[in-house]
């Protein structure tokens, strides 16, 4: 499903620890050619996603306000933002949350402590790399 | 530490991070804990709260691969899950197990920033275990629960469901019971009243038809924010808004601002060098020329200054960080003695350089420990003195011009001066018969050895004893006071400046010598009349103010031959009964000046805070005055005593 | 078998040897603030590379009769442990290289000082030449305490 018109689109990273934000962002940051949009809550993401398009949105699930699964739902169910590539970060070993997670609408899931490859390489296959789209 | 972590360049992140988050946690602990001690219900946003912090230190500590943080973050958030959602009773073996829990888990963050071996943790892991029975099987693969949906519950009261029973008082009963009601409010619909709920929980579809036979409507909700105003998300633990992004809050490493301190030291020394070199030229350029260099050079002098006040203001931070684990101490403290506290922090906000509140966290926690383990008496002996079974522990702060006073100050037993003598003599310390008064009383409980209490116990195995209270703040260029009356209680007062590294100093010469004095340390400089000075006991003494002043010689005091002078000028330092002056041959201005420590025991002199360069490259020392007062005053009683012999 | 750089100095007529790398430099005297009441050996301290440095007076501390500062005098500032002191010699200006076997136990007769802050004695060609021990120098205990011992 690549779509070399999204590549350009920022990320949005959404999670309310701010050194985790910094972190996604380290990891992504070759491959996120569009930059980054943080938000520290559920609310904020969806504000964001508001404010202008994104390529595709790094998701925690535990979130103060608002759970991420709600966060995914209301994505899901909006018509323009329904076909936005989503990766859900769940903590290790947690089976309830991924299912739930997949049934809500996530593109992928990828487990916490994560490797910043790992991050790097779903996010690349998702939104394609422009450089590697333009070679 | 075998092979770095991916995320080893965000540790500063990390350690900031957890920072606040473990300040939340404790302000947190210490809301719930008169819950835990009555024995009710946990509040449940409070719980919230604990567990999404201890769920996010966990996640980042998993990021950097902290291991044992990672494991303690953990096995505290599996107990707060516990707690969560179901109202479960939170016991006093709950909360101390989360106090120890949070504790080790700070001093294992600390353990790897400052570079030590993690602290042994398996007791107290073993104590949370016990007190989290359902998550212990799962424990290390257990992981975000699903959330509890939020359904929106309507229940309009009819007469034939008030007469099965069905009121509004059981229709929460049974909310309650499916998960936590996040609010309820009655509405007008139609004329009528309903009652509308809305409730975290977990609802499935036979409960909801089920319901609908009594009235009560429930559907869930998707959480709908107007894109344009979402509700600001709250910032936690009070720390203002650090959770919102972007932010205008910048984090610095303090050896950076160190760092931008030494190298205003260093303009504010080649300033006065230049003045030094330029003085010689002013005979040999025209008055306007000359004018205008100084013109210049003022204001230089004056953005300078504006520089080093602008950096001084960064490194200020509340005194309240040291304050914030006091209760803690406070409350284990007074279970361990069987002693009754109450414990009242005034001045919190007062301001002081970061560097200074983390060399004073030791000092003040051995005082208040002093304060709850001696000073304070059994509540039966209080009571047997007249006096509240509950003991008072006062910690405050205050600023005074360039000064931070840090006060730790009980209503107990006072010390009981004699006693100290006593010990002291024992000790071989001579010690003049009859009333010692207080400044002596501190000089000799602050010797090394003196008391044979030291704290291992619970410091572990730091050995913090007033010896060395003594010397950090000394060391800081402050003072250490003290002030006691048997029976009623003792304060001690500790005086800092508020940066170490530069400060305004007057200029004081004596003999062909040149001394510097912060001028945070003088109250007044007088001139008397050495014929007014009259000597007593071998004290001398000068009129001043309707009462005497004790006059210390600078030149006797450092072994310098004394000229006489038409005038002594003095140094007025203390105020009241403390008040000394110490005499210096004359003051011949003042100057900023850059405060270089020096430490090495090899110099380590009474009353001596440090050197500075005024512009010649030679080491001008740098006085500390109360101290040179206090250790004056004590070594003069002592020659006294050797010389009664 | 082990060699180090020493740097070479004199003392009353003496030569001593210190280790390189505990010598940060080796600057000229210039004025030394007296600290009051410091013990007799060390003459005060004065301002090196920005850092206020204590000035240990050898000659005072081996038990030598004091001599002014002059032209060739120079002060050693070291590094050990964790503090930085520096030494008043006579004159220094040379390094040599020094096998670790070369260094002997001192012969109590062979020096006048007691050979406390003596590490040992190295045969340098045909000179001797004393390696101080640093620590021992270094070593120092409250003055007031002495005073009123």
């Amino acid at each position: 499903m690549k779509d070399p018109a999204r590549a350009m689109d920022r990320t949005l990273v959404v999670d309310d620890s701010p050194t985790m934000r910094r972190m996604v962002m380290a990891s992504l940051r070759e491959v996120c050619d569009g930059g980054f949009a943080e938000a520290a809550s559920g609310l904020e993401a969806i504000e964001q996603l508001a404010i202008g398009p994104a390529a595709v949105m790094i998701l925690d699930l535990n979130m103060p306000d608002m759970h991420g699964l709600e966060v995914l739902r209301f994505v899901r169910n909006h018509p323009s933002l329904k076909r936005l590539p989503v990766i859900v970060l769940t903590t290790r070993g947690d089976d309830a949350s991924r299912a739930a997670a997949l049934d809500a609408g996530a593109t992928l899931y990828l487990t916490k402590p994560f490797a910043p490859h790992a991050l790097a390489g779903h996010v690349r296959a998702l939104i394609g790399n422009s450089t590697a789209e333009r070679a | 530490m075998s092979g770095e972590s991916p995320f080893a360049s965000f540790m500063d992140e990390y350690f900031a991070e957890c920072d606040e988050h473990l300040a939340a946690i404790r302000r947190l602990l210490l809301e719930i804990e008169p819950v835990a001690a009555a024995g009710g219900a946990a509040p449940q946003d409070a719980i919230e709260e604990l567990f999404r912090s201890f769920h996010s230190i966990k996640g980042i500590s998993g990021m950097v691969e902290l291991r044992e943080a990672e494991m303690l973050a953990h096995h505290l958030e599996s107990y707060l899950r516990e707690l969560r959602g179901r109202e479960s009773r939170l016991t006093a073996v709950g909360l101390d197990a989360l106090v120890a829990g949070v504790d080790a888990l700070e001093r294992t963050i600390a353990a790897r920033r400052d570079g030590h071996a993690p602290p042994a943790v398996e007791a107290i892991v073993g104590s949370l275990e016990a007190v989290t029975p359902s998550a212990v099987a799962a424990s290390a693969t257990e992981g975000d629960a699903a959330p509890p949906a939020t359904w929106r519950v309507t229940f309009a009261p009819a007469g034939e469901l008030l007469g099965r029973g069905i009121n509004v008082d059981v229709v929460r009963a049974r909310l309650r019971q499916t998960g936590r009601i996040v609010s309820a409010a009655p509405k007008i619909r139609g004329g009528s009243v309903a009652f509308e709920f809305l409730v975290a929980g977990a609802l499935d579809e036979a409960t909801v038809v089920a319901w609908r036979a009594d009235g009560i409507e429930a559907e869930p909700v998707l959480a709908e924010p107007a894109p344009g105003m979402p509700e600001p998300a709250e910032a936690q633990g009070g720390d203002g808004g650090a959770r919102l992004a972007p932010s205008h809050v910048v984090r610095v490493d303090l050896t950076r601002l160190d760092e931008l301190m030494r190298i205003i030291g260093d303009l504010v020394i080649s300033r006065a060098r230049l003045e030094a070199a330029l003085a010689p030229m002013e005979r040999r350029v025209p008055p306007v020329e000359w004018r205008a260099v100084q013109e210049h050079s003022q204001t230089i002098e004056r953005q300078l200054r504006d520089l080093r006040e602008g950096l001084m203001r960064v490194r200020l931070v509340p005194v309240g960080e040291i304050f914030r684990r006091m209760p803690f101490v406070v409350r284990d403290l007074a279970r361990d003695t069987g002693k009754q506290v109450r414990l009242e922090m005034r001045g919190q906000d007062t301001e002081i350089d970061k560097f200074l509140i983390e060399r004073m966290m030791d000092p003040v926690l051995h005082l208040v420990r002093n304060a709850v383990s001696h000073g304070l008496e059994d509540p039966a002996d209080r009571v047997a003195a007249g006096k509240s079974a509950e003991g008072t522990l006062t910690l405050g702060a205050a600023s005074v011009g360039d000064m931070v006073m840090i006060e730790v100050a009980d209503d107990g037993r006072g010390i009981d001066s004699s006693a100290v003598a006593a010990r002291a003599r024992a000790m071989g310390i001579a010690v003049a018969d009859g009333p010692i008064d207080t400044a002596t009383v501190l000089d000799l409980i602050c010797t090394p050895g003196f008391s044979t209490r030291e704290e291992t116990d619970r410091a572990s195995g730091r050995g913090v004893g007033m010896a060395v209270v003594k010397n950090t703040i000394e060391e800081l260029n402050g003072h250490l006071a003290l002030q006691s009356a048997p029976g009623e209680g003792t304060r001690f007062v500790i005086e800092l400046p508020l940066t170490l590294s530069i400060t305004d100093a007057l200029i004081a010469h004596v003999g062909d010598r040149t001394f510097a004095v912060p001028q945070g340390h003088v109250r007044e400089v007088v001139e008397i009349d050495p014929v007014s000075v009259r000597v007593i006991e071998g004290h001398e003494l000068a009129p001043f103010r309707g009462g005497s002043l004790p006059i210390l010689r600078l030149a006797r005091l450092f072994g310098m031959t004394e000229r006489q002078r038409r005038a002594l000028h003095v140094f007025v330092v203390g105020t009241g009964t403390e008040a000394v002056g110490v005499a210096v041959d004359r003051v011949s201005g003042q100057r900023e000046i850059v405060v270089r420590s020096m430490a090495d025991a090899l110099v380590k002199a009474s009353g001596i805070a440090g050197a500075t360069d005024l512009g010649d490259g030679r080491a001008v020392l740098i006085l500390n005055l109360p101290d040179l007062a206090r250790h004056a005053r004590t070594s003069l009683t002592r020659a006294g005593e050797v010389g009664n012999r | 078998m082990a060699a180090e750089t020493f740097i070479l100095f004199s003392v009353a007529g003496t030569t001593y040897a210190l280790r390189s790398r505990d010598v940060a430099h080796v600057e000229m005297i210039e004025q030394v603030t007296a600290v009051p009441n410091a013990a007799a050996f060390v003459d005060g301290v004065v301002f090196s590379r920005g850092a206020v440095v204590p000035a240990l007076n050898l000659r005072a501390r081996f038990g030598f009769e004091r001599t002014p500062y002059g032209v060739s005098s120079r002060l050693i500032v070291i590094h050990h442990a964790g503090r930085t002191v520096g030494l008043v010699v006579d004159a220094a200006r040379e390094f040599a290289v020094i096998d670790d076997g070369s260094i002997h136990p001192p012969a109590a007769a062979l020096t006048g000082l007691s050979g406390r802050y003596l590490e040992g004695v190295a045969n340098l060609g045909d000179r001797l030449v004393l390696v101080l021990n640093l620590e021992a120098v270094l070593e120092f205990s409250d003055p007031v305490l002495e005073q009123h011992a």
